[in-house]
């Protein structure tokens, strides 16, 4: 028996230093494979249905959009699109594409299949279809000539091109030759219709996505890299050792204790910065006890923020709803801070002038950053007389509890991560009342706030449209709905031989490739 | 023997659906809404409704299940609301990393498990009894996620003999799938190399996962080694002069073992619904991990493709088993 073991774990060493030599190989052959660790597994590679940081890295890589995004704060740079201009009324945008775009099969991409992608999405109405729904209709695309596409907006929409990196050009040849019955969802779920500068070479669902680079690709230039893998390693920690070991270059979902323990350590870069992802905890403002604006103004200013900073790890208090980094950020905002005596103040004029309500929280469980704030406010409502029941939730059944007043929590605990890099995106998702029922603002609603927002997306003016955002964030701080949390940084641990990094505030985990070089 | 078989396995359909109809009630009678998570963040009542027509979520629950079974027959085990990948072909994926693992260990269990019971029986009450006994109680005292985290530690990080986590490396191919577990299709294929990978990637989370049927194993045996051993026909034996192997072998081995069968055949379900632990420790892309993130987001058809499926292959193993007692004891008649 002990003969057996012995032997077993002699084979396993030689065969890991066989392993070793076959990657010293790989090297030698001019391979330089870049790996990602993420717990995000890429189950379905269709760029109109998928949804999600780790097919957003997939789709960004292996598809084109007409736009890229980039820098920080994030602007939309030419990708397809050579260049574009906007008439007057800003509802009518000409892209002119580049000629010497192609799809992996080697046709070229053309105006058509950016209106077949378009149309696909539109009909499909899935994974990002919600970005331009509303705004883009199955007659607003139209293909000029081969290398001119005209979109007239249905509606004024100020941040079009903010969202258009999300938007995948596919291949319509290749889309319609295998159509099927369900519009080549089968077909593009596991098979790529592309033009990136990534193709996929091996999937193993639930373990690995392995990319290499597509031999002549149209887009000259960029890094070195030949392939990359999206490695799927649900433990931080183990990620953070494959950084620490050499094994990953890039990990994306490390925590604050592990980039701690990351810190100092020869050959690791750490990259921590603000992105836009918000945490607040949103209050009931139509039924139960916080409907009334006063109760709502006190709980924040009874809340403890330094305390709530305190336990966050890598993260920034919120100045009202905008990270500071997004255009429209209003730095003037006066914004609630921990301060009793006001809060005493705001009671006083409430209808409990004397607390003794009890209130009921709602977090995922699980969350411990999300149970340590309830119970941080917890400890500030004391001060008021308010008891508070912490009650933590399933993802599932809070989404449940968001879809009428009478379900919802009086205070729900909600992280909204921004999609593209424009204020509409938070502002709306989580304040204008036509989202009321869904978690992102489940039952907030103010008419005024509402105008703002939509004014605000038809606004062509950059100055005014700021002057509707600043309005908007004082409305709101007025109304208090929200106790504005952190801003959590997000945090990536990078080996020192990426080259080619720069940090965009919008997707940051959704890793793009075609930048990156291995030194 | 034909006619008990095939009684069996006619038994394994009303067992089968009644499971299926269990969970199928289960799963839709939770709190939560999957569907408008599924929808996604963005969308309108109208949105989610869609999914739910979709999906065929707005027909009542006794249609529903009815449009279940009737794919099911068809090989149709319904689709995920939130990857919309077809749930067979995601067991087709992820099962195989999770049969691998649960053999290797069941392998290592019984190989080690099995001798070292009769050995601690032969020798009760002296020194290789109180070493198995030790290890045993270690063994099922040790909860297997800590054991695999020690065991990282040891022999990946200090030692650095065998890899951390994983089934192959990273940059390497493996070998062609055919059955999709990689040892066997190392050897099916003739790559002795892979092989030799592979297992070193299996070794820790095998280990890991064998010791607790392990030591249950272990004392099963030596418990019934030692009833056995009492028994009168023994002593026959061995006044008869026959050789202590002989006696050992043939006579007692085959009649102390039954027992151990039946724990054999409920380990193996057991450890098919409980590898979630040592999966995420050791990055081990199978069914648990699958089926722990399906629960989560109350996803209907992976939990119930999942509960289905281990519930399959769980009486199957044990039909084997049930076999298997004719086969080592003639005394056990099928009828």
């Amino acid at each position: 028996m002990l003969t057996t073991t012995r032997r077993g774990v002699l084979a396993g060493g030689a065969a890991m230093l066989a392993g070793l030599a076959a990657q010293r190989q790989a090297e030698a052959q001019g391979r330089r494979i870049l790996v990602i660790a993420s717990n995000q597994d890429i189950p379905n590679f269709d760029p109109h249905v998928a949804s999600g940081y780790s097919a957003s890295m997939a789709l960004r890589n292996t598809y084109d959009s007409l736009v890229r995004v980039e820098g920080n704060p994030p602007k939309p740079v030419p990708h397809l699109a050579q260049s574009w201009t906007v008439s007057d009324d800003g509802q009518e945008y000409t892209f002119k594409l580049d000629p010497a775009a192609k799809f992996h099969d080697g046709a070229p991409v053309t105006a058509e299949a950016v209106k077949y992608s378009f149309d696909r999405l539109l009909r499909l109405n899935r994974g990002n279809a919600w970005m331009i729904a509303g705004v883009v209709d199955q007659n607003s695309v139209e293909a000029v000539d081969a290398t001119t596409v005209r979109v007239k907006l249905v509606k004024p929409f100020v941040p079009f091109l903010s969202v258009l990196p999300w938007v995948w050009i596919v291949n319509p040849a290749q889309v319609e030759a295998n159509k099927g019955e369900d519009d080549g969802q089968t077909f593009l779920r596991s098979n790529l219709a592309g033009s990136g500068a990534f193709k996929l070479r091996r999937a193993e669902a639930g373990n690995l996505y392995e990319f290499e680079r597509v031999a002549n690709a149209w887009k000259q230039g960029g890094g070195n890299l030949t392939g990359a893998i999206w490695k799927i390693t649900r433990e931080t920690a183990t990620q953070r050792l494959m950084v620490q070991r050499g094994e990953a270059q890039i990990a994306v979902d490390l925590t604050s204790e592990d980039m701690d323990a990351l810190k100092g350590r020869a050959g690791v870069n750490l990259v921590i910065e603000p992105e836009y992802r918000t945490f607040s905890m949103k209050m009931n403002t139509r039924h139960g006890p916080l409907q009334d604006a006063n109760l709502r103004r006190a709980i924040a200013c009874a809340f403890n923020y330094q305390g709530m900073l305190d336990v966050a790890g890598y993260a920034e208090l919120m100045r009202g709803p905008f990270p500071e980094t997004i255009d429209g950020f209003d730095k003037d905002l006066p914004i609630y801070r921990t301060d009793l005596a006001r809060a005493k103040e705001f009671l006083a004029k409430s209808s409990t002038p004397n607390g003794g309500i009890k209130l009921t929280v709602a977090h995922v469980s699980g969350l411990e950053q999300q149970r340590r704030w309830a119970l941080v406010l917890l400890d500030s409502l004391r001060a008021l007389n308010i008891e508070l029941d912490i009650k933590p939730m399933i993802w599932p059944d809070m989404v449940s509890a968001a879809r009428s007043p009478e379900t919802t929590p009086d205070i729900f605990m909600v992280y909204q991560t921004a999609n593209y890099g424009d204020p509409d995106n938070l502002a709306y998702a989580g304040y204008h009342s036509s989202r009321n029922g869904g978690w992102q603002n489940p039952v907030y609603s103010n008419p005024a706030i509402d105008k703002l927002l939509d004014d605000a997306r038809g606004e062509t003016d950059p100055e005014k449209r700021r002057e509707l955002y600043v309005q908007f964030q004082r409305t709101l701080m007025e109304d208090s709905p929200d106790i504005f949390g952190v801003l959590e940084k997000r945090k990536l641990a990078m080996r020192n031989n990426v080259k080619g990094f720069t940090f965009t505030p919008v997707a940051s985990n959704a890793i793009e490739l075609f930048p990156l070089s291995l030194g | 023997m034909v006619g008990y078989i095939l009684r069996r396995l006619l038994l394994l359909v009303p067992v089968l659906l009644g499971l299926s109809m269990l969970v199928f009630a289960i799963a839709r009678l939770l709190p939560g809404d999957p569907v408008a998570l599924a929808a996604g963040p963005n969308a309108t009542a109208a949105d989610v409704a869609s999914v739910a027509r979709e999906f065929g979520l707005d027909k009542p629950l006794v249609v529903q299940y009815w449009n279940y079974l009737t794919g099911l027959f068809q090989g149709d085990w319904g689709v995920s609301i939130f990857t919309r990948r077809p749930v067979a072909e995601d067991l087709a994926a992820y099962l195989p990393a999770t049969l691998e693992l649960v053999l290797a260990a069941m392998l290592l269990a019984i190989g080690i498990g099995i001798p070292m019971g009769l050995m601690a029986a032969v020798f009760r009450n002296r020194w290789p009894d109180f070493i198995s006994r030790t290890v045993s109680l270690g063994a099922i005292s040790m909860p297997r996620f800590f054991l695999g985290l020690v065991f990282q530690l040891l022999f990946a990080m200090w030692l650095g003999w065998l890899p951390l986590s994983g089934r192959f490396p990273l940059t390497e191919d493996p070998p062609p799938a055919i059955t999709g577990l990689l040892t066997v299709d190392a050897l099916l294929s003739g790559q002795f190399h892979a092989f030799g990978v592979a297992l070193s990637y299996l070794a820790l989370p095998a280990i890991a996962m064998s010791l607790s049927p392990l030591a249950t194993i272990m004392r099963m045996m030596r418990a019934s080694t030692i009833e056995v051993l009492q028994q009168d026909y023994v002593l026959t034996e061995r006044a008869l002069g026959l050789s202590q192997r002989l006696i050992l072998f043939k006579y007692v081995l085959k009649n102390a073992i039954s027992a151990t069968l039946t724990v054999i055949g409920l380990y193996f379900g057991w450890l098919l619904g409980g590898t979630v632990l040592v999966e995420t420790v050791f990055d081990w892309p199978g069914i648990g991990l699958y089926a722990t993130q399906a629960v989560l987001t109350q996803d209907f058809m992976p939990i119930i493709g999942v509960t289905l499926c281990i519930g399959a292959i769980f009486v199957t193993v044990n039909l084997v088993v049930d076999l298997l007692y004719g086969l080592l004891n003639p005394k056990v008649r099928y009828q």
